[in-house]
């Protein structure tokens, strides 16, 4: 019970931080972000689709990124997310969370990370 | 390829979960995109569709969480907040006038106290601004100065006058100026067409330069040049005459061939000219006609001669009035010395100095003062009133604590309510200031009857956009000011507090709530301003009637008067004759007790000025200059004017070309120049066509008169016998003076008809009750006094009602309070007495207050008073007093209600 709380928190967060990641770098709409991630970790992250967009929501909610509309010539009209200040803050953040996780785990359980 | 949308919504809907439609949206993006790449990566249609259902079967599982919480949204949204702002107000404004209509009595008072203040204030306003701010009519008028002489140390006996001498030499040689220009006003001319009845019209005589100097052109014809003013010996003959828009309009019936017409003008034959047009109104509205005129030389034929008159010089771009004054006084001092005239006309013969002042600050130089001493009255008016409804609004506000309360419990936020009671006061406000406005409008109808004839540019007053502006926005800056001081209290609105309590104030009411205060402080704001005001309009009054009985030398009660103006060409023994007649047919008449006639009448004409050189009898081894006035009057002429003779007789029907040449003088030119035994002393060199028989004895000795006003200093005065005097300028006007045993306005046309049986073209004019010529010289004090007074009375009226209207709110909410004393055993008198003991504590710090400001305040209307100090010890105590009378009236009712609570009844309603 514990352990799959924390499994469900950690991964919860960790989608947080992989989406605010991928926004870091450029605008993008949700199915590329999906793409992105399952590309990227070689599908070792297999995360439910399903969370996708309620954590995109809950992100816009906190004023992390924000989204609109956009109308490109020959396609869909998509929903693009950007990362707002607040959201490039609290990237920073989390990142430095995690170094200080990873350099615990190396310490104590000699796991490293690349 | 399949559409996505209807399918997510139905998938979702079946699930019981509506979705929005922007993340159904999105979501069908994501499967058509997830669609097509399963379609190129080789997956056909149906396994395609088949894995995007998957896709959607997950999304429809999490769909509580598919949901976007719109932005900052609160609980329960405002309702107008999605209609903008001016719905809203819209709305404020709805609900204000419904809460008025509701509650007529204190929406007509607190708008009946707005229109008033805003309606005195806007009116004052606009005559201040007319008079002394709005620039004069003409072309670049602040390049237009008055110039003026004076001689160095000495008052001049006419003000605003220069002399000839200056006027040739300054116009010969001037580089601060462009021109100058100068007029004589001519009040009592008589005009005809060819062969009409005369009749009497003010014209003026102007020098050809002015019209330069005003930048002024003709409707018609032309304008004067040089060369067009009589020459020579025969100075009285008018050759051209320039008409304005309403004589022409009035004699022409406005045609052009008016221009070339010959009309007679004083008895002399003058061709019009040129017409001017109607807004051309110099110097001033009563002149319909001008004629050309030159200032004489001073040494002309050998004689010197000195005339004074009225100038206006316009300054170059650039240049300063200090400038031209400096070089105006250089040019005097170059001019012609005038000797003994300049002693007669300035008072001394010392150095000439010539003064150019902006012509506007010259015109109003005498009502600027009082002005704006009403205009800071009537401002401190303005803020009793609107602290007044302040006031009201307050107490309204107190007894809307619980709507406040409950608006704010259902989410309205301090500037919602703001907003509200701000609404509400502007619509109290445009009210107020609409009313004001017709206020204002009336007064300016009624202003010409209200302010004297002599108030200088009443023309220039006018209700136009700058005054509208002004009423508007002392409107909206009332109106705020109203609903600002509520509001602010309505910000500090203690919910719980409001919804639970019942209602009724703490033991001890007025001050104990922060309403009361601040509405205890307004009325003792008021109370100190309506003191302020009290105590300056019985200053003015006290001074006005003082004035009005003051001693001015003669009485005036039972007098009429006449000014008479012969045609140049009479002679001398015309004049009397025709004179002696006239006063003959009154003399016996019923009701008829003197009848005379003169040169010179106070507050109409001065008669002459004289600088001779004697010696004083006292001191006969020097001699000095003499300057006087001087005056020619026939025998009864002291009786008519109740003129007491102190020493001697006055002038007798004895006094003839035949008899001995005598003289009367008066007390200030016997204690001057023949010290304490005039009679029988001797003025020499009094000229007066008398040839070498220039000696006069002195006679007689009679009151000083004061010829203006009665804070002028006496003049030394010389009163000679008619019959004696050979030349026809020492007649050139007549007043004839008729004491009558009864009211004296029945004779007027007695009066006019004697002199038309003598000499039907002779123009009788400014026919008048000596009282009504004093009452004319004191309608400016009487007006500043009416004024001040209304302004007082009116502040008094708030301040009663104010003081009415804060204890009897307090004694409604101290209700229950009463009826526990009533029941705990305390009489009727004691509650009476627990009321007026707050009413009088709040009126007696008002007082202080406000006797503290007039004895500051006053100061400003010292210039003002006249037999009165302005720290006049009976005003400063009767003041309090109709004050405090006024306070407990107000505060009986009150009193008397507190006194009569029932306490069982107050008790149990509790």
């Amino acid at each position: 019970m514990v352990t799959s709380l924390l499994e469900r928190e950690l991964k919860r967060g960790s989608t947080e931080v992989l989406i605010l990641a991928l926004l870091d770098e450029r605008q993008r709409h949700g199915y590329e972000i999906s793409q992105l991630i399952e590309e990227r970790s070689n599908g070792t992250i297999t995360f439910h689709t399903a969370s996708l967009y309620p954590t995109l929501y809950r992100l816009e909610d906190k004023g992390l990124i924000e989204g609109r509309w956009v109308e490109r010539a020959g396609q869909r009209r998509r929903r693009y997310y950007r990362l707002t200040r607040g959201g490039r803050k609290a990237l920073a953040k989390q990142r430095s969370t995690w170094d200080t996780f990873f350099l615990a785990l190396d310490r104590v359980a000699g796991i490293r990370h690349a | 390829m399949p559409d996505w949308t209807p399918r997510l919504r139905r998938a979702f809907e079946a699930n019981g979960h509506a979705c929005d439609a922007d993340v159904l949206d999105e979501l069908s993006t994501h499967a058509a995109a997830a669609y097509d790449a399963l379609r190129a990566d080789g997956s056909n249609a149906n396994e395609a569709e088949r894995r995007v259902d998957d896709l959607i079967t997950m999304w429809v599982r999490d769909g509580a969480a598919l949901r976007r919480r719109p932005k900052g949204a609160s609980a329960i949204p405002p309702p107008s907040d999605d209609r903008g702002l001016f719905v809203g107000l819209l709305q404020d404004l709805r609900y204000g006038i419904r809460l008025l209509r509701r509650q007529p009595r204190f929406a007509a008072v607190a708008m009946l106290t707005m229109a008033l203040g805003i309606g005195a204030t806007t009116a004052l306003f606009s005559v201040t601004y007319g008079v002394l701010l709005k620039p004069l009519s003409w072309p670049d008028p602040d390049r237009l100065v008055r110039v003026t002489e004076t001689r160095t140390g000495h008052e001049p006996r006419v003000r605003g006058t220069m002399s000839n001498g200056p006027y040739h030499t300054w116009t010969a040689d001037h580089s601060t100026i462009e021109a100058i220009g100068g007029w004589l006003r001519q009040p009592s001319s008589t005009i005809a067409m060819a062969d009409g009845e005369p009749t009497a019209v003010a014209t003026s005589a102007v020098t050809p330069s002015l019209f330069t100097v005003l930048k002024a052109r003709p409707l018609l014809g032309r304008l004067f040049v040089d060369g067009d003013q009589p020459t020579g010996a025969a100075p009285d003959v008018t050759r051209v005459i320039i008409l304005s828009y309403g004589l022409w309009q009035e004699r022409f019936g406005g045609t052009e061939d008016a221009i070339g017409r010959v009309v007679r003008l004083d008895g002399k034959s003058g061709m019009v000219v040129g017409v001017m047009p109607s807004d051309f109104v110099f110097p001033d509205r009563e002149t319909r006609a001008w004629t050309p005129w030159v200032p004489p030389a001073v040494l002309g034929d050998g004689v010197l001669r000195m005339t004074i008159f009225s100038a206006l010089a316009r300054l170059r771009p650039g240049i300063t009035s200090e400038q031209a004054t400096a070089e105006g006084t250089a040019r005097a001092r170059g001019a012609p010395d005038p000797g003994l005239t300049a002693v007669a006309l300035f008072g001394g013969n010392g150095p000439a100095e010539i003064r150019a002042i902006p012509a506007v600050e010259l015109m109003t130089a005498d009502v600027r003062p009082a002005l704006l001493v009403l205009l800071a009255a009537v401002a401190l008016l303005l803020v009793t009133a609107t602290a007044n409804v302040a006031s009201l609004q307050l107490a309204r506000a107190t007894a809307r604590r619980r709507e406040m309360a409950i608006r704010a419990a259902i989410g309205a936020g301090t500037a919602r309510l703001t907003r509200q009671l701000v609404a509400e006061s502007a619509i109290v406000g445009a009210g107020g200031g609409l009313a004001g406005m017709a206020l204002t409008i009336a007064l300016h109808r009624a202003l010409p009857s209200l302010l004297p004839a002599d108030f200088p540019r009443m023309d220039a007053v006018a209700v136009d956009s700058r005054v509208l502006l002004f009423a508007v926005s002392l409107s909206i800056a009332a109106s705020v000011a109203c609903g600002l001081l509520p509001a602010w209290y309505a910000r500090r609105v203690d919910l719980v507090g409001s919804l639970s309590e019942d209602g009724s104030a703490p033991i001890g009411g007025g001050l104990r709530t922060s309403t009361g205060r601040a509405r205890t402080l307004i009325m003792v704001g008021q109370l100190a301003v309506s003191c302020v005001l009290l105590v300056g309009a019985a200053l003015l009054v006290r001074s006005f009637v003082a004035l009005m009985h003051a001693d001015r030398g003669y009485d005036p009660t039972n007098v009429l008067t006449a000014r008479l103006s012969f045609p140049a060409d009479y002679s001398m023994e015309r004049r009397t004759a025709l004179l002696e007649h006239i006063v003959d047919r009154l003399r016996p008449l019923p009701g008829v007790r003197e009848a005379a006639y003169g040169n010179a009448l106070p507050l109409l004409t001065s008669g002459g000025f004289r600088g001779f050189k004697m010696r004083p009898p006292i001191n006969p081894s020097i001699e000095v200059e003499a300057n006087v006035m001087e005056r020619v009057v026939s025998p009864g002429y002291f009786g008519a004017l109740g003129l007491r003779v102190t020493a001697g007789r006055p002038v007798k029907d004895t006094d003839t070309l035949t008899s001995p040449q005598v003289i009367v003088v008066n007390r200030s030119f016997a204690a001057k120049y023949l010290g304490t035994h005039p009679i029988g002393t001797a003025v020499p060199n009094l000229g007066m066509c008398r040839g070498d028989h220039d000696r006069w004895d002195v006679v007689g000795v009679v009151n000083d008169m004061r010829q203006e006003s009665v804070t002028d200093r006496p003049q030394p005065e010389l009163f000679l016998p008619a019959r004696q005097v050979g030349c026809t300028s020492a007649l050139s006007q007549a007043v004839v003076v008729v004491r009558t045993s009864g009211d004296p306005p029945p004779y007027a046309a007695t009066v006019r008809s004697v002199v038309h049986e003598q000499e039907p073209s002779l123009a009788v004019d400014s026919v008048m009750t000596m009282e009504d010529r004093v009452m004319n010289a004191l309608a400016k004090p009487r007006l500043y006094a009416v004024v001040l007074a209304g302004f007082a009375g009116f502040a008094v009226v708030i301040a009663a009602v104010g003081l009415f209207g804060v204890l009897s709110y307090s004694v409604a909410q101290r209700t229950r309070e009463f009826g526990v004393r009533a029941a705990l055993g305390a009489q009727a008198h004691d509650i009476v007495g627990l009321v007026m003991r707050q009413a009088l504590w709040t009126v007696g710090i008002g007082l202080l207050l406000g006797l503290l400001g007039a004895l500051a305040g006053t100061r400003l209307l010292s210039t003002f008073l006249y037999g009165v100090s302005p720290h006049d010890a009976l005003t400063f105590v009767a003041v309090p007093i109709i004050l405090v009378a006024v306070a407990v009236i107000a505060s009986l009712v009150p009193a008397r209600r507190a006194a009569k609570v029932d306490p069982l009844a107050a008790i149990r309603a509790a």
